[in-house]
């Protein structure tokens, strides 16, 4: 069970400790269902952290995103710990930032916070419009409940959940320091449903599909911002010269990008669905990465961001892998 | 679509001339281009201080202070230090080749409210360029000036632009030249040390005087500290500022410096004005 | 100027049919997931009940890519485009219309901008009154704001039960209306019920700012720790700036294919660190701190100082589709407690 009291006694002490920078998690936002991200590096900051299905951000992708200036000279680095709360999914990303070697083990202490599935905040601002002060939720068996002001509504989890979370498998942090509240039980199985659905249609009828979700893309690279494994200093979307993918948002630039992040993730997406989430235009992105990540798991038998000794895919070689997709 | 006025059609130059300043990886090549169209050539009117958009067909464009004074005939001259995509390619053209240019953008150095007075232009590496017509224009309208004092470094003999001519200066023109390098190198006859330093040697007088630098961000910073220990007042000194730019008049939004736009309110801007805001200097 | 007209619901294809002879038609509909200001090519397929579009209509004469001119490698001729159509922008929002109104300021700024200046002259504009505002909606907190503003508009349309009441505002706009057939005049009762809804809308809205003392004080804030907190979350991707109604600026790439070359502008964001990053590597801007204090600057100082307007108009975009929930009203309220 959630134990925000534990939560946050729990990131008092770690933010008193000389070795950790901050501890990051999330908070209230500032209006309706909204929850966002917290840095808290004293400990009244850490007051204001909470948990809750509404938590949907997932925190890892800060671990890589700091902008880093020079230090300056006659300074020292600033090389304490950063804290970081976890789902099940975020402490993936952690485990894949550190197969990549993208994170250095010391540097993080992770917080686990065992989850039974975050809302689709899209869905729940449909369900209940208009409401601008601060709404809570918390879980109870299989329904959400939010506390609305004209009193508490539950909704059941196939409703507001986003299909992320409603397959997950992972629920609980794989890797932590610290775990705050007792495992939850998992629920999904893995049967790729989702993406069998596109795969039984006809390349010209996927196409379709995709070329409608692809025109709308604005390239707001939101998708790639906020994705913890989208963590190159220089990205190849961004190179001018020489460039790879013109800037000119058009049908076919906007599938170069698409397809280019989806290649770059194969083996590496570890399911948060950050990027189907802050989509402003709802481009079903999951489905392109799921469609990879089912491939990399029948092919190669790996899945990422599970164990933290693992090789990375891509700098893995088993003689006995398939080669008949090489030409 | 009309063709006159649009201002991001570019016009077509030829390379008349071009030689390198310096070299290494940075080098610096300097340009010397006339307008192919004669209407063209005759309705461009710029002044010291002013940039133009200079570029390739496929390639791109950039931001280049324009480096000759307009009293030295009908060309363009442009000192281009190699750095990026553009720059680059334009480091591989040679008399007879092709470029485009657009402009003049930006205001210039009020050399109207000038006369009259002493000006002392103190450069570092390639911020001699902007600095350059300044120069020109004021031996071209001696008479319209008092001293004319140049201060220029670099951090090698290798890294100087200019060097011949500025040397040359020294002997004629009545202009006081003063050059300088980083650190000590055989044979060299001037100062050794940073700008800032040159400039506390020289102690130039800041009675009816204008001070005009342009340099690498770090050595602009000293050099405003030691004018003012020579009790130069805010708006006797001036300054260009660069940003990157993509249209040059003031539409695409990201050469601003606080509210100020550097392709349009700028790039001249006296220190009076820059004191103002806090992202000048960032 | 002529009085209020009327359309009668069921009539709504037949006019915009009418609307689009010879003109560009450019009204919401379904793009991929997502409601878009487009060019109509079928009545059907136009969506007039909304709260506001995700993309703001600016694309409609700032297109997010737009071909400045072509040319063939190699060779030094230099191809304009053709000049562009009439067209008709209906179901703007008031806040998405005053927002043109804002940034024509820049796009006139000294000289015009000609390929702007090709559509925005060539544009009519009916707005849709907002009768719904959705809860991020800022737009009364300015001067000129108003969920019926008719500032930019050259006709305000109001839906009401079974028609729809179109206002002239500006002579393009009478024109316009007086150009369609399938109007009649509205009665008193009707214009009374819409002036009605009008007000009604106004107090549905939630959210509000002062914006009093905030452009002349902003600036004095520069190295408030407020930036940091702010911008702590940000991750940098381009929406709150592509969503903006009022941002404007843009990029300038050559893009070539085979011989053929186009050199084109693209909506650019001042999120992006590539935004003002030098060749030399040098960025002036090296943080999303420095980032986010220029963004809430821009638009509530700078743009004051040059064009004597606040260049946001309240459309609630940057906060509602924000993934981490950076609140413009929030900033604005932590700067108000510093001033």
């Amino acid at each position: 069970m959630v134990d925000l009291e534990k939560l946050r006694q729990t990131a008092k002490d770690i933010v008193s400790r000389d070795d950790v920078k901050h501890i990051i998690g999330w908070k209230q936002g500032t209006y309706g269902f909204r929850v966002e991200p917290h840095f808290a590096a004293e400990p009244d900051e850490a007051d204001a952290l909470t948990f809750s299905p509404l938590c949907t951000n997932n925190l890892a992708t800060y671990l890589t995103l700091a902008e880093k200036l020079p230090v300056p000279r006659g300074e020292e680095p600033d090389t304490r710990k950063v804290a970081l709360m976890v789902k099940g999914c975020d402490s993936r990303a952690v485990v894949q930032l550190l197969v990549e070697q993208g994170l250095t083990r010391e540097g993080v202490y992770v917080v686990g916070c065992p989850c039974s599935g975050v809302v689709d905040v899209k869905k729940v601002e449909k369900m209940f419009p208009d409401i601008l002060e601060p709404a809570q939720a918390y879980w109870k068996n299989d329904q959400i409940v939010f506390q609305l002001p004209d009193g508490e509504k539950e909704v059941s989890r196939e409703e507001v959940l986003p299909q992320k979370c409603l397959l997950c498998r992972y629920p609980n942090p794989v890797i932590y320091d610290e775990l705050l509240w007792d495992e939850v039980k998992a629920w999904g199985s893995e049967d790729y449903e989702d993406v069998k659905e596109l795969e039984a249609k006809s390349p010209e009828e996927r196409w379709d599909f995709w070329k409608d979700k692809f025109s709308s893309c604005l390239r707001c690279y939101s998708c790639r911002n906020v994705c913890p494994m989208c963590y190159c200093e220089d990205c190849v979307l961004d190179r001018l010269n020489p460039t790879w993918t013109f800037r000119s948002v058009n049908l076919s630039e906007n599938t170069s990008y698409h397809l280019a992040r989806a290649f770059h993730l194969a083996g590496r997406c570890i399911e948060c669905g950050e990027c189907e989430r802050v989509c402003p235009v709802d481009i079903p992105l999951m489905k392109l990465n799921r469609k990879l990540y089912k491939e990399v798991v029948e092919r190669f038998d790996y899945e990422p961001g599970i164990d933290p000794e693992a090789t990375p895919l891509q700098a893995s070689y088993r003689p006995d892998d398939e080669e008949d997709f090489i030409l | 679509m009309k063709d006159i006025n649009n201002p991001y059609k570019p016009h077509v130059a030829t390379v008349e001339d071009t030689w390198y300043e310096t070299y290494g990886e940075r080098s610096i090549k300097t340009f010397k281009v006339v307008f192919d169209d004669e209407e063209v050539r005759q309705n461009w009117k710029h002044l010291p201080g002013q940039c133009a958009m200079i570029g390739l067909l496929g390639v791109g464009e950039s931001m280049i202070s324009i480096s000759c004074s307009p009293t030295e005939g009908e060309f363009l001259r442009f000192s281009v230090m190699r750095m990026g995509k553009v720059t680059q390619a334009l480091h591989e053209l040679e008399p007879g080749d092709k470029m485009t240019v657009r402009g003049p953008y930006g205001n210039n150095f009020p050399v109207d409210d000038w006369k009259g007075k002493k000006i002392i232009t103190i450069g570092g590496g390639i911020g001699q360029a902007p600095l350059r017509p300044i120069i020109e224009y004021v031996k071209e309208n001696r008479d319209d000036y008092e001293d004319l004092t140049v201060i220029y470094g670099a951090r090698s003999t290798g890294d100087l632009c200019f060097r011949e001519e500025i040397e040359g200066l020294q002997e004629k023109d009545e202009v006081s030249c003063h050059l300088s390098i980083d650190l000590e190198e055989e044979g060299w006859p001037h100062f050794v040390g940073f700008v800032p330093s040159l400039l506390m040697e020289v102690s130039p007088s800041p009675e009816n005087a204008i001070a005009i630098t342009c340099g690498p961000p770090i050595m602009i910073q000293f050099v405003l500290e030691n004018l003012k220990k020579l009790n130069f007042e805010d708006d006797q000194i001036y300054t260009t500022l660069e940003n990157r730019m993509k249209c040059g008049i003031g539409k695409c939004g990201r050469c601003n410096a606080g509210s100020l736009y550097v392709c349009k309110d700028g790039p001249v801007f006296s220190y009076a004005t820059l004191k103002q805001v806090p992202e000048a200097f960032a | 100027m002529m009085e209020g007209m009327k359309l009668q619901k069921e009539k709504l294809n037949d006019f915009l049919d009418g609307l689009r002879k010879e003109k560009y038609l450019f009204a919401p509909q379904k793009e991929g997931e997502s409601l878009q200001f487009s060019p109509v090519s079928e009545e059907s397929q136009v969506e007039l009940d909304f709260q506001n579009t995700i993309i703001p209509p600016k694309n409609a004469v700032f297109p997010q890519t737009e071909t400045l001119f072509t040319y063939q490698i190699g060779k030094l001729d230099i191809e304009l485009p053709e000049e562009d159509r009439e067209r008709v922008v209906l179901g703007i929002r008031p806040c998405d219309a005053r927002a043109m109104e804002i940034i024509d300021r820049l796009f006139s700024w000294d000289e015009d901008d000609p390929y702007y200046f090709d559509k925005r002259n060539k544009a009519a504009l009916i707005g849709l009154a907002c009768l719904e505002p959705c809860i991020n909606c800022f737009c009364t907190s300015f001067e000129d704001g108003g969920p019926a503003s008719t500032a930019g508009l050259d006709v305000l349309m109001t839906a009401a039960e079974d028609i729809f009441i179109l206002q002239p505002v500006t002579e393009k706009g009478e024109q316009l209306l007086s150009e369609q057939d399938l109007l009649e005049t509205a009665s008193d009762d009707e214009m009374k019920t819409v002036e009605k809804s009008h007000a009604e809308a106004a107090e549905k809205l939630q959210r509000k700012i002062d914006t009093e003392g905030i452009p002349q004080g902003l600036p004095g804030l520069w190295e408030s720790p407020l930036w940091e907190k702010v911008s702590g979350s940000c991750l940098g991707c381009g929406i709150c700036t592509y969503l903006c109604p009022t941002c404007h600026c843009f990029d300038i790439q050559d893009e070539v294919e085979g011989f053929d070359g186009r050199r084109c502008r693209m909506w650019d964001s001042c999120m992006f660190g590539e935004y003002t990053l030098h060749a030399s590597g040098h960025n002036p801007r090296p943080t999303r701190r420095e980032r986010t204090r220029n963004r809430i600057n821009h638009k509530y100082a700078y743009f004051v100082d040059k064009f004597d307007v606040i260049a946001c108009v309240g459309c609630g975009r940057c906060i509602n589709y924000c993934p981490v929930n950076i609140d413009i009203l929030n900033i604005l309220a932590q700067v108000k407690e510093e001033l």
